[in-house]
């Protein structure tokens, strides 16, 4: 018999900080940074205290891209941000374009 | 299992610097990066450009797999650690935690895994590590929810309190509402604790496998709506499966190809849920018999249509 496991969507309890650097494996401080630096999504977070930010899929999924990014090319975060960007602005637009049914692949 | 030549892996000669590995490195990470790359499994390479530069970028590794090398080892070769192949070498998990090396071969594993957790800097870890994965769900997930078999390679401590690498499958229950793009999180699936702790989580980034049907825009969904040339003409009320049941659409009159109907809420399901857009399609019946060439002379004769009266011919 296998074990059973309910999958808990991260939106229903969103990650704190702490939750989001250890899952990252990133310091507190970085994400503090990024987030003042403006590149993560949550622009709106920071006149807020930090041990009340809550993090979404999106942001999560932003952080560990922006990890790999620098740790792969060592490059800086504002580079890794423009690549980031870039990548998102692709997926979105493919996206798109498969909705509207444009792509032939 | 086989010997792996790191040195192929990067494209590098087996005196090559430490700048020229990295830059080996980077310019493979470019081509492989599973964010951008079009190369056909860019996921997989990536891994074994990573598992490779971990050992070549260290030189203590480094320095310990050529000397197998030098041993008689060659890629492809069956291959088992000798015993005391290591003497001399300390070995510390720099760069890559354990969770991104689970993701490394058994070659790897059996070379530095239990290295590295030997190594006493790091048995003062507490809660186990959180472990990242993918998982491809079908659109249909979304609306139902689903139960999914997830096989999954999890660092476990042996009896010695060594870290070996097995193979974990689990059935995991995944609530309605879930979608592509969204991370779902399985409490303690994640590394095992140390000295007691709790075990790390396990989160999964969810992506939808392609759909012949429905093409999906975060919650929205489109699918073609087939209509007769009659039914988008004069309107009428069509039966269509969407992912949720059957569904009664009313077409309105004078509807072309093209024409978006919007059934509001019937996207994925969420505190907002997303809209469901069906595209006319406007089908023509073919006139293969006289019975239909007749009825589309008449059509010619009576209508007097000029498709293409705004092109000015």
């Amino acid at each position: 018999m296998l074990q059973e496991i309910d999958a808990i969507l991260l939106e229903d309890t969103m990650l704190s900080l702490d939750d989001l650097a250890r899952s990252c494996r990133v310091s507190r401080e970085w994400i503090i940074e990024h987030v003042q630096w403006g590149l993560l999504p949550d622009k709106n977070l920071i006149n807020a205290d930090p041990d009340v930010w809550i993090f979404d899929s999106r942001s999560f999924l932003r952080v560990r891209r922006m990890v790999a990014i620098e740790r792969d090319f060592e490059c800086n975060p504002e580079l890794a941000g423009l690549v980031a960007d870039l990548i998102e602005e692709v997926e979105s637009l493919r996206t798109r374009l498969n909705a509207s049914e444009l792509n032939e692949n | 299992m086989e010997f792996k030549d790191y040195y192929k892996t990067l494209d590098i000669s087996r005196d090559a610097a430490a700048d020229e590995i990295k830059k080996a490195f980077r310019r493979l990470a470019r081509k492989y990066h599973p964010d951008v790359s079009k190369e056909v499994d860019a996921e997989k390479k990536m891994k074994e450009i990573n598992e490779a530069y971990t050992v070549l970028s260290d030189p203590e590794k480094r320095a310990a797999y050529d000397q197998l090398e030098r041993q008689g080892f060659q890629a492809g070769s069956d291959f088992q650690p000798p015993p005391g192949w290591d003497a001399g070498f300390e070995f510390t998990g720099q760069g890559f935690s354990d969770a991104q090396t689970a993701d490394f071969s058994d070659f790897f594993s059996q070379l530095f895994r239990n290295q590295m957790r030997a190594d006493p800097r790091h048995t003062h870890h507490m809660r186990g590590e959180d472990h990242h994965a993918k998982i491809m769900l079908d659109l249909e997930d979304s609306y139902h929810g689903t139960t999914r078999s997830l096989t999954l390679r999890m660092p476990k401590l042996d009896h010695q309190g060594r870290t070996i690498l097995v193979e974990h499958t689990l059935n995991v229950r995944i609530p309605k509402g879930v979608h592509a793009g969204k991370v779902i999180r399985l409490a303690g699936q994640g590394g095992p604790g140390h000295a007691g702790e709790v075990s790390g989580d396990l989160f999964l980034e969810v992506h939808f496998k392609p759909h012949y049907r429905y093409r999906i825009e975060n919650k929205d969904i489109y699918a073609a709506l087939p209509v007769a040339p009659w039914e988008a003409a004069l309107g009428a009320t069509v039966k269509i499966p969407v992912p949720d049941g059957l569904v009664d659409v009313r077409v309105p009159e004078n509807s072309q190809s093209g024409r978006k109907l919007r059934l509001k809420g019937r996207g994925i399901p969420a505190a907002t849920p997303g809209d469901l857009y069906l595209v006319l399609e406007v089908v023509l019946p073919s006139a293969a018999t006289e019975k239909a060439r007749k009825f589309y002379q008449t059509m010619a004769h009576e209508l007097a249509f000029n498709p293409r009266q705004n092109l000015g011919v």
